[in-house]
Order: structure tokens, then sequence, then C-alpha cells
């Protein structure tokens, strides 16, 4: 008893001596919208530009699924001033990387470039933003492209439907009811005006973060955003520009009721003609709407129970408990929980179900937060001849002892260096630091967060990690999926 | 106030807002010094330079310690060094290999060790404990047995597999034809080398190699100079050891002409090119960067490459054709190449040296050398992230007394970098005439690389770089070889006797246990064997059937992981050709087509090579000079295009009802090495196919 008292005394003189390195940034907002966020770090000479926007798969009509991935394709196919095929060969052969991913909740592009190659970045990023190529032919090109990715990724890939078939049956009206990659029937049933219609939704600066993080100077950096993307028209005016430089003559003065003469495309803010400037105006001042569905309460009506036969030689059991989103309080305690039951190779679920009984292959849990709605997922594959049943009782007693006893101070203190490693980790690079930032901002209610947030996990205590796991493992309200090899067909489980 | 209002409205128009011709690309601003802080640097009593680069960007530190002593010579134990410095971290007095895992893991850190440095990184708080592990695998490494045994095993099995790597043969032929024997580059470990390498002499060679004396211990990171102090005065001032050893080993050997090395892979459809020349540069030299960029242009470069668009884009030759220089201290040299489909070897070789010597005779252009020094200045900016590589630097800037400030200044040297240099040091360091061009490949191609050869005899190598002498000629006929292979297993029983005594046995099960490195558990693998030619096969593991086949005399077919295939009548038509329980007693009444091809050294025997061929495979069967035992076979499986090489070797015969069966088994394929073990073997019991079908 007094030994655990000391070692738990020691523990916290230990963390309170780990001086977190503060991350300086500056943030505003341009007139347009955009959120600017800026680090300035010159231990190396290079800057990481990325654009978060706040538009993922839940945005998505639910008969237009795919959408917001199919983004993240297209908008490496040029613009007006980028040749197609081009983009990705001028960040390369001037020395960068870049690349992009979209979630359920977000779509993020960034750049990797030597410092003296930042107002390329942020040309190539305002150009993506404000007039890419929308177009048949790019977007027949991506369409194959994704369709590879859906085959490669998803559909030849055993048991990887699992997310998809949880999240249909916890999420009934919520859009999280589909997962990014979508309906391949609803990319190929889309026109180019549902494709275009997006882009003038969510493509837009107040659906914007700008993330940079290096060797910038503010001064400067804040310049050369100003001439790429302050430039950029603001509210409905964007739509406007694009109109003006798409549209034919007659067809622009029929919607706008002005000769498109009257503006120029290299200073489109600052037409002479009065009429001009009203119009362009009035549409500045008329502010996209952005449709976002609400958080939602909804949770499985009791224990959801379902087979799903798959490409399999292994049965697979997926359970699902309702977690809440992402920024909840309880989130931490959550996440932390689930390190202690399946953080690396000495946790619980692969000490007892992998090693210890040998009855599954693999196991392992994770929490899943979303904006919206979380969700927490224990995943097994059986070891041959072990039924799911036993897999589900293993499981199940897993969850009895984290409930019903404390977790031992040696665990809890493996479990704190080991998520406090892995959290100052994903701070090491400026690529990491500057996609932290635009995340603390669009979801957690602002950029400080990134200095906050190790406290808000070092302040869980064992006690909170019952709590939580108490409330939201709940046995009498779950999903539990089986997957059974497709041969079986209709054979007992 | 007036004049102020005045100037701004100047001014005014070129800020404007929105004003911008989106057309114009940004050019890129001047190339940036790098930040990197002046590493401080002291020495300790018992001779460690220890260099400190502070960075305090995230709370983490690491302490690289790296040995001052030159490679060492392993001579009969080629790969000694690699053998100790995987097995470093196997155990000390205090803890064992468990322990060291499962603390290190506590605290969140990394700890990794190689032939002449050890590794830790972890959070700065964390540091008294992870050095606490560091210094008592430094001081009390121990290496169990049983962990020597270990590593010794799974060298065994990557050493096997080499021989159906082509990569793998020509970087040993590489490096024996680039540097002398006495050099330690030009030391290939090999099955003989490695099996006398034993606990003993990893012992001497850690006690030799790893000593105070002029090592350099690298500590980067959130550590300030006072605390460094304190820290390796406690951990590594007591740490005592000899003096290092500095050799000046000399640079590679540089030819009089070109010398052409094949390396024979039987059944090759793509020869493995690589055209090499040492060098005489070290790191600290001018020169460096230069040579560094001159590799880029030839094919170090990507897709711009000359190399690449030559024999890639132009000719069609390959995937992929590349230059790769390595310069070190202790040998630097240059190779260039790639796999060529066997038709074009003599092509793809002429066109690397008409690269190489164009390089040579000629300014590169002004755009090829500024795409080169972008994307070259782009990768070292990004990779100066990664703190290893800041380490790297700081050790580089000691070691090869380098200046200071070398590093900041590397981009503007890069920039400053002129076509007049390139071609400068292109005619001092790189050669056309005096290459090594190594080949391997298929015996086809052997002929037409004679051209390429100064004096017009072609070396010939084994996987291992050994020098090898042509194959010999056989004084024995094929049939001969046979007999006198029935005669040594049967224990010398006569004709008569043998074939009463096959005829009563009907049957035969026999199962191994298979062990392979990237699999945590044993496999087991039945093979079964009716009178006259029925056979099934199947291999399993934690309780899975990987995969099954059989024949029954008339048809048969295989299931691997699902997917189930029928023999064919290609395949059927080969079965039908290996019959009884010793198919070699059939061949001459079977169809099977066999002939001798002489005799050449195997597992370091020399062995009578018969060469077998069923209409669907070729195999090539080694029978031992001295006893006439079957102690290999390497099987050629053609595909289409592809061909895939399978070898086996046999090894500790035992006697079974009077027949000397193996017991010990090895089985290569591609990368995948497996170690059988004879569990039981069992005549005339009650076998049957089902379960293989």
């Amino acid at each position: 008893m007094k030994k655990i008292l000391v070692s738990g005394i020691l523990a916290s003189i230990a963390f309170s001596g780990s001086a977190q390195r503060e991350i300086e940034y500056v943030e505003y907002d341009l007139d347009n919208g955009i959120h600017v966020i800026l680090h300035e770090e010159h231990a190396t000479p290079i800057v990481a530009v990325s654009v978060m926007y706040h538009v993922g798969s839940k945005n998505e009509n639910p008969n237009k699924t795919g959408f917001a991935h199919f983004f993240e394709h297209l908008l490496f196919e040029g613009s007006a001033n980028i040749e197609r095929g081009e983009y990705s060969e001028l960040v390369e052969k001037n020395g960068g990387a870049l690349n992009a991913n979209t979630s359920q909740d977000r779509t993020y592009y960034y750049e990797i470039l030597p410092s003296n190659q930042l107002e390329l970045g942020l040309w190539l990023e305002s150009e993506r933003l404000l007039h890419a190529n929308v177009d048949n032919i790019g977007i027949e090109t991506q369409r194959k492209v994704v369709k590879e990715e859906k085959r490669q990724r998803v559909d030849n890939q055993p048991y990887a439907s699992f997310i998809s078939e949880m999240f249909k049956r916890m999420f009934k009206e919520h859009p999280y009811n589909w997962v990014p990659i979508g309906s391949m029937e609803h990319l190929d049933a889309a026109v180019e005006s549902d494709y275009v219609s997006f882009y003038r939704t969510f493509y837009v600066p107040s659906n914007a973060t700008l993330s940079i993080a290096g060797d910038i100077n503010i001064a400067q950096t804040k310049a050369w955003i100003d001439k790429y993307f302050g430039s950029i028209p603001k509210g409905q005016a964007i739509n406007m520009f694009r109109d003006f430089e798409n549209m034919a003559a007659t067809e622009f003065v029929s919607k706008y009721d002005v000769d498109p003469s009257m503006y120029d495309a290299k200073d489109f803010l600052n037409p002479k003609d009065k009429k001009a400037k009203s119009v362009l105006k009035k549409h500045m001042n008329s502010e996209i709407i952005i449709p976002r569905p609400e958080k939602t309460k909804e949770r499985p009506n009791g224990v959801v129970t379902d087979i799903i036969y798959d490409n399999i030689q292994l049965p697979g059991l997926f359970m699902a408990y309702r977690f809440p989103h992402e920024t909840h309080k309880d989130m931490y305690a959550l996440e932390m929980m689930n390190d202690v039951l399946s953080g690396g190779a000495s946790s619980r679920i692969n000490k007892s179900l992998v090693e210890k009984q040998q009855i599954a292959q693999f196991a392992f849990s994770f929490a899943y937060g979303l904006e919206d709605a979380g969700v927490g997922i224990f995943a097994a594959i059986a070891a041959q001849d072990n039924s799911l049943d036993v897999i589900q009782e293993a499981f199940d007693a897993q969850i009895d002892e984290i409930k019903y006893e404390l977790i031992s101070q040696e665990e809890f203190e493996k479990i704190q260096n080991q998520y406090e490693n892995s959290f100052i980790s994903t701070n090491s690079t400026i690529a990491g630091i500057a996609e932290s930032l635009a995340n603390n901002h669009v979801y957690n209610g602002g950029a400080s967060k990134i200095n906050t947030e190790l406290a808000n996990y070092m302040s869980v205590t064992r006690e909170d990690i019952q709590r939580v796991a108490k409330k939201y493992l709940t046995q009498d309200s779950r999903i539990i999926l089986h997957y059974l090899p497709k041969e079986e067909g209709n054979s007992e489980e | 106030m007036r004049k102020y209002i005045l100037t701004i409205g100047l001014l005014l128009p070129t800020l404007l807002f929105g004003q911008i011709d989106r057309s114009i690309r940004p050019a890129a601003a001047p190339a940036p010094t790098i930040n990197i802080e002046d590493s401080k640097v002291f020495t300790l009593d018992n001779g460690i330079t220890v260099i400190l680069s502070e960075n305090h960007k995230i709370p983490r530190v690491s302490f690289n310690l790296v040995m001052g002593s030159s490679p060492m010579l392993g001579r009969e134990r080629a790969g000694l060094d690699v053998i100790a410095g995987s097995l470093i971290m196997s155990g000390t007095d205090e803890r064992s290999k468990d322990d060291i895992d499962s603390e290190i893991d506590y605290i969140g850190a990394s700890l990794s060790a190689d032939e002449n440095s050890i590794y830790l990184s972890c959070l700065t708080k964390h540091m008294e404990k992870g050095l606490t592990i560091m210094s008592d695998v430094m001081n009390n490494a121990n290496f169990p047995l049983d962990e020597v045994d270990r590593i010794l095993r799974q060298n065994e099995s990557s050493l096997l597999s080499t021989k159906s790597d082509p990569s793998a043969m020509a970087a040993n032929a590489e490096a024996a034809a680039t540097f002398p024997k006495g050099h330690p580059y030009g030391e290939v470990m090999t099955p003989e080398s490695l099996k006398k390498i034993d606990r003993e002499s990893i012992v001497e060679y850690y006690n030799k190699m790893f000593t105070a004396q002029g090592s350099y211990l690298v500590v980067v990171g959130d550590i300030n100079l006072e605390d460094t102090k304190a820290a390796v005065e406690k951990y590594f001032a007591s740490w005592a050891g000899g003096e290092a050893e500095k050799v000046e080993w000399g640079t590679g050997k540089m030819n009089q002409g070109n010398r052409v090395v094949f390396v024979k892979k039987v059944g090759a459809v793509q020869s493995v090119i690589n055209v090499s020349f040492a060098m005489n540069l070290k790191p600290g030299h001018k020169d460096y960067l230069k040579v560094n960029v001159l590799n880029s242009i030839l094919g170090a470069g990507g897709f711009a490459s000359r190399l690449m668009q030559n024999l890639r884009e132009d000719k069609a030759y390959t995937y992929g054709c590349y230059s790769r220089a390595r310069i070190t201290n202790d040998g630097s040299w240059l190779s260039a190449g790639g796999n060529f489909r066997n038709e074009v070897t003599d092509s793809a070789i002429t066109q690397i040296l008409y690269e190489i010597d164009g390089i040579i005779e000629d300014y590169v252009t002004a755009e090829e050398l500024s795409l080169m020094k972008a994307s070259m200045s782009g990768s070292f900016a990004r990779s100066l992230e990664r703190p290893t590589t800041v380490a790297r630097f700081a050790l580089n800037i000691i070691k090869n007394d380098l200046p200071k400030d070398y590093y900041q200044k590397y981009l503007k040297e890069l920039d400053a970098i002129t076509v007049e240099d390139i071609l400068e040091v292109a005619q001092k360091y790189f050669t056309a005439k005096k290459c090594n061009i190594i080949v391997v490949g298929n015996e086809i191609v052997l002929e037409s690389l004679l051209k390429f050869d100064a004096d017009g005899e072609i070396e010939l190598m084994d996987a291992y770089g050994n020098q090898v002498k042509e194959t010999i000629l056989s004084d024995l006929s094929a049939d001969e070889i046979l007999t006198n292979y029935v005669a040594a297993i049967t224990n010398n029983l006569s004709a008569k006797k043998l074939r009463k005594k096959l005829k009563k046995i009907k049957s035969m099960k026999e199962v191994q246990e298979l062990t392979m490195s990237q699999i945590p558990f044993p496999l087991k693998a039945t093979r079964i064997w009716m009178a006259p030619n029925m056979q099934g096969e199947k291999t399993e593991g934690q309780g899975m059937v990987f995969n099954k086949s059989y024949f029954d005399g008339k048809t048969g077919g295989s299931e691997s992981q699902g997917n189930k295939e029928v023999l064919t009548d290609e395949e059927i038509s080969a079965k039908l050709k290996t019959t009884g329980l010793i198919p070699e007693m059939n061949y001459s009444t079977s169809g099977m087509k066999y002939e001798v091809k002489g005799i050449e050294r195997f597992d370091g025997k020399d062995c009578y090579v018969l060469k077998i061929d069923d209409g669907k495979s070729i195999s090539f069967d080694y029978f031992e000079k001295e006893t006439f035992m079957k102690i290999g076979s390497i099987a050629i499986e053609t595909n289409g295009e592809e061909t895939q090489e399978i070898n086996q070797s046999f090894s500790d015969f035992e006697t079974t009802e009077g027949i000397l069966f193996p017991t010990t088994f090895t089985l290569s394929v591609g990368e995948m090495v497996f170690n059988g073990k004879l569990l039981s073997r069992e005549l005339n019991g009650d076998v049957s196919l089902d379960g293989y079908k």
C-alpha cells in the first residue's frame, strides 16, 4: 500500500517536470472568412502549407454519397492556371511532397515544401479553392481511380466492410450512416452539374482553414496570403467569379444583369463601373449557407445482432458501443480506457484473448471519435476452431473487469507514459503541427487546445476510467456483428 | 499629415486589395540557410567525444553512441560484425531480453544497436531510466547461448534465400569485385563463414569494437549542456576499454581495363547488371557534394536522370535503371545498373557505359543541373526534420573534419555548383573504361558479354562472391550416377533383393516440422505416397490447412487458401514420370529426360549434377561425389514469362526399413526459407488420399 502511494507521488512529480513545449502561433480571419493559422519555427528550412475544408461525408446528400472523398481526388486535376496532371509535378520538381485525405467530417490537403517555395504553395492552394477544374474530363478519370481505390482498400480486403456495416446500424438518421468512400452507383449517376454544385457549396472561403507551419516570416506570409487568398471573393461572389470565368457572356448577363466585360479577371474585386460594383457587393454580402447535420443522440435500441457473410477464412466478431462525440469531456478517459484494453502488445485484450487463451488470431479495440458522435469498437478474428461465442465471453469478461475493478497504478502509469509519448510525437513535425492546429480550430473550439490537450488527458484518474467504462460500455445497448465465411451459406454459426 | 496620407495614396495601387495576375507562377525565394544550432563538444577522460546538439522543440532526447574503430575484418568469419550487432541487445547479467524489451516499453522509449553503435530515444523525463538500460547493455551485454543460436539460425535461412535472390547475388559479387580480399567491404558472409561464428568470437568482437576510447556520443534534443555533462558523467564516464583500432583500409580495386564478372542464375529471364568502379574520395573532401550532384544527373535523381531517360523512357530495356554513389571514410564506389531482359543484356551494358562516358566527355546541360539542385535541396531540407538526420550531421562534422557550418551552408554550396564543376569531378572520379561489369543471369547471355572484357576472360563467381571454376566434366554417365545413388541409399542391396523389398512397400507417410523466421509458429508438412505413383501433400499450422495437393495416378489437383486448381494434362504427364518409392530407379522407363551436367560445388561439396526434365519443370539434382547421396536440388518452374527457383537441401540421413532417407531439410523459394525436421516416417501404414483432395 505504502509502496503504491510513493510511486504514485513519484509519478506525479515526474509529470509536473515534463515541460511540454508551448506551440506559439498567430491566427486571424481574412475578410472573406478564411481562417488563417501561422506557426513560425526556423529549425528546418521547410514549410507545411495546408487547407482544411470543413466538409466530409456527413455533409453529403444521402442520394449522392462519396462526393467529399471524390473531391479529394478531383482537386488534383488542375485549375484555370494549372494544367491537368501538373499540380503534383509542380510540387515535386520544386523539392516538395504533397497529399490529401478525407474523413466523415473534413477534407484536408497539404504540401511540404522548401521554405523558399512558400509562395508557390500558397498559389497552388489558392488556385484549388478559387477555380479548380471541375469538369467531365477530370470526373471521368477520377471515377476510375476511386473505383480502383475502393476495390483495393475495401472490396478486396477481408472484414474491411465492418466500419460501414457498423455505422449503418448505429446511425439510422445521422449521415454517419454511410462512410467516406460512399456509393459507386451514386458517383456514376451524378452528372457534372452535381459536382459543380458541391464545389460551389463547400469549397468556399468561409469553409476553409489555412494552416501554415514552418520556416516562415509572418509579415511576408501575411502579405502573400492577402495576395492569393485575400483576393478570393467573399460569400456568393466567389461563385460569381467562377461564372465570370466559365459562362458565356449572354448567360452571365441573364444571371447577373451586368455585362461581364465590366469586370477584370486580374482585379475582379475592384470594377470601375458602378452597377458592376453594386452587383458584386450584393453577392459578397450574400452568405453561403453550408448544410451541416446536428450532433446526434441516437443509440442502438437494445442489442442488435447480425451476421455478415464475407470472403474470409476465419470468423470475426465486431462489437460497437455508442461513445460521445470527440470533444465531449468523457472522451479523454474513454481513449485512455481503450489504451488499457488495447494499447500495444502488453494490453489486456491482446494478452488474454490472443496470447493466453489463444482463442483469437488478432483482437483489438478502438475509440472512434467524430465531430457529431463517437463509437467504441471491439474486434477479434477467431483462431481456428474457436467459436465467436467464446470470444464474446472473453470480451465481456474484459469489459466487466474494467467496469468493476480499478486498474492498477502501474498499468495506469504505463498508459500515461505511452499516451504522453505518442501525443508529443505528433507535434514533432511541422506537418503534424499544421494539422493539429487546424483540427483544434475546426473541432475543439480553438487552436489553443494544442497546448492544453495533453494536460486534459493527464488529469484523467483511474476512477474516471472506471466511471466511463460503466457509463459507455452498456451491455444492453450495443451492436454485435458476426462475420462468417461466404461458403458456409446459411449454416449455423 | 497631408504628406503622410499622400505617401500612403501613392503606395496604394500596388497594395490594392484583390489585384492579382494568377497566371504568373510565383518564383522561388532565395535558398534559405539552415538554422542548425552549433553543436557543443567535450571529451571524457575515458576517451568518449560527446557532441551535444540542443533542440528543445519537443521534450525528447536521443543518445547515439558510435564506436571509433574502423570496420573490422571478419576473415574466415566474414559477417561476424552483423551477427554481433544484432545480438547486443539480447541480454545482460541483470536483464533478460524480455526484461530489456518490457522496461523500454514502459517508458515508451526505443533502444537499438548494430555492429558499431547503440541508440536510445525517449522523452527527456525518462532519460535516467533509458540511460540505465542503455549503459547496462553497453557494459554488460552477455550474449546468452539460446539467443546466439536463434540469430545464427535466422541468418542461415537468409543466406539460403540469397541463392535465389539475384540482386543479393549481384551485391555480393560487386563487393568482392570492387574491393580486395583484405578490405572489410570486400567480405561477404557465406554459409561456411557463418558456421565458424560462435559465442566466443562474438564476445571477442564486442570487447574489441565496443570500447570507450575514440567513441562518439551524439546527444540530440531537449537537454542543456549542464544536464548532458551530469548524465554522461553518471552513465558513461566509468566505461573503460582499450584503444579504438584505426585502420587505413585504402580504396577499392582500380582496374586496368573493363572486367566482366558473371554469376550464373539457372533459368533466369532477366539479368541483373551492376557496373561499378572504386573512387578515391572521402566525405570530408570538397568534391563530395559535386560528386553527389553528378551522380544524381547520371542515375540517382529519379525519372529525369540520364540512365532512366535512356534505358527506360527511350529504349524500354527496363522498368528502372539507377546509379548509387557510396562515399565513406573506409572506401568509396559507384555502381549503376538494374534488371534487364536476357535479350538486351549486352545492349544495356553498352548504353550504361555510353552514359558514364558521355558525362565524362561533355558538360551536363544547365537545365539538368538546376532541376537536380532543386530536387536535392528539397529532399535535403525535408530530411532535416528528423532528429536522426541532425545527429548524423553533427557526427559527420566531427568525424570528417568538415567546417562547423558545413550543413548550414549546404544549400548555398549546392546552388553554387556549375556545369564546369560537374565535368571536372566526372573526369576526376568516373570511368567508363576501368569498370567492373557484373552480370547475374542466365548462361545464354554469357557469350555476348565477352566483348566488354579487356582481357577476354570472364570471371565466374558464386552467390557469395567466391571465384568459381567452370563446371568440371563428369567421369560417370547419368545412369552410372543413378545406380550408385540407389546402391548408396539401400546399403548396396542387390538389385533382385531390392526389387523384392520394394514390392512389399505399399505406402509411406512422412511428417515434417517446418519453421520459418517470418512465421512465429511451426508448420506441419505431411507427404504420403502409395504404390505405384499416388501422392498427397499438405501444409498446416495453427489448426489451418494452408495448402494441399494430390495425384491419384490418373488425375489430381491442389488447393491453396481457398483456390482450387485441377492438374493440367501437361502436369499429369509430368507426374506420371515420377513413379515408385525411389523414382530415380525408374527414370529410364518412365519417360523422364535426364542427363549429366558435370561436377559442381553444392554447400561446399563436389557433386555430380543431373539435369532432370519431366516436361513441366526442370531440376538440377546434386549427388555428392564421395558418397553419392543426393544432398540438393534446384528446380526451375516456369509460368509464362516468370520463373521461380525452388532450392532444396537434404542432410542427416537415417535408415527406415533399410533405406536411407534425409531427416533435415531446407526449402527456399524466393525470400521464403523453411527449415524442415523429420517428425515421423512410416512405411506400409494406413494412408489414404482423403484429406488431400
